[in-house]
């Protein structure tokens, strides 16, 4: 229900942690949700989708994909990253 | 490509706002209370029958959070209390933020702060608003099975209220399985059977409530005597 909320939350975050990484790009952004989280896995990729896939420019540094894995927690987490050189992605 | 772990909360930043809310409530002694429930659980008239009973001099603030209209604030608004209305024009909780920025401009000091989230069993429960507690209302009209079905809201909640106890004879709900329920979910969970339309259970609320305040206050009050020593 509230997942275009988290998608939003989950781009924030992913851009707070980049400030430590200047000249590499995001290609991937890997979530553990938890199953009392919740969270809907599917519903949260849809909205990701819906807000990465725009074509404007200023969206152009934000992560392409989910690696989503579910686990028996409360929690929802941002397991890792995966990062390319700037160059790599030019 | 290379992958970098991160291991964080994805709702880092909403922590962040409410650890900072959760101090400075603390620091002034403010029990700070977090309910949530379905729409028409009966959030908003517990609130009013609370307000009620306060003495008008408790230092007493409600926020309560709605996606249209403010109608609910101004339902509470009529016990002497100040009242501030969060319209979240669509989001179907409250955050740490919404909180933290209505909270300015209000005095100091306050012994009680309620705050009534948005009708809903899901979403608020993954948002921390720095409060001391979370109460979750569920009313005898929603079933039994909701604990089982909304895990996530019971299991955090420190209190659970079972609501309009008066309908018990005109419904369907066994309220021994309701508690059972919530305790396999929650073992410590603590439960208190009200009505606010006959008013039943709400001396045993108003105890539960009193006592936390007070102990909330002296926590504080032993901390800042540790602090000037």
């Amino acid at each position: 229900m509230h997942e275009m909320g988290i998608a939003c939350s989950v781009i924030e975050a992913v851009q707070k942690e980049m400030e430590r990484y200047p000249r590499k790009r995001v290609v991937k952004v890997g979530l553990r949700i938890g199953a009392l989280a919740g969270v809907d896995a599917e519903s949260l990729r849809f909205c990701f989708e819906a807000i990465t896939k725009g074509s404007s420019p200023a969206r152009r540094g934000l992560p392409l994909e989910l690696d989503i894995e579910l686990c028996a927690s409360d929690e929802l987490e941002m397991a890792h990253l995966e990062l390319e050189d700037e160059e790599e992605a030019a | 490509m290379n992958r970098v772990a991160v291991e964080k909360r994805v709702l880092s930043e909403n922590d962040r706002i409410a650890a900072g809310i959760r101090e400075r409530l603390g620091g002034a002694g403010t029990l700070s209370l977090n309910f949530i429930g379905s729409p028409g659980a009966g959030k908003t008239a517990l609130l009013e029958k609370t307000l009620e009973r306060l003495s008008t001099e408790a230092a007493v603030a409600v926020l309560t959070g709605d996606i249209q209209t403010d109608s609910d604030a101004r339902r509470l608004m009529r016990y002497g209390h100040p009242v501030k209305q969060i319209t979240t024009a669509g989001a179907c909780h409250l955050d740490a933020r919404m909180v933290e920025r209505h909270l300015e401009g209000w005095a100091a000091h306050l012994d009680l702060l309620l705050i009534e989230n948005v009708g809903n069993l899901v979403c608020p429960t993954s948002y921390d608003l720095g409060e001391d507690a979370k109460i979750v209302v569920l009313s005898v009209t929603e079933g039994e099975e909701k604990p089982l079905k909304y895990p996530g809201i019971f299991r955090k909640a420190e209190l659970m209220i079972l609501n309009k106890i008066d309908l018990l004879p005109y419904v369907p709900f066994n309220r021994d399985v309701a508690r059972e329920n919530a305790r396999r979910i929650h073992p410590e969970i603590q439960i208190i059977e009200a009505s606010s339309t006959t008013g039943a259970g709400l001396d045993e609320w108003m105890g539960w409530l009193a006592a936390r305040v007070c102990s909330k206050r002296v926590t504080a009050e032993t901390k800042a005597e540790y602090a000037s020593c």
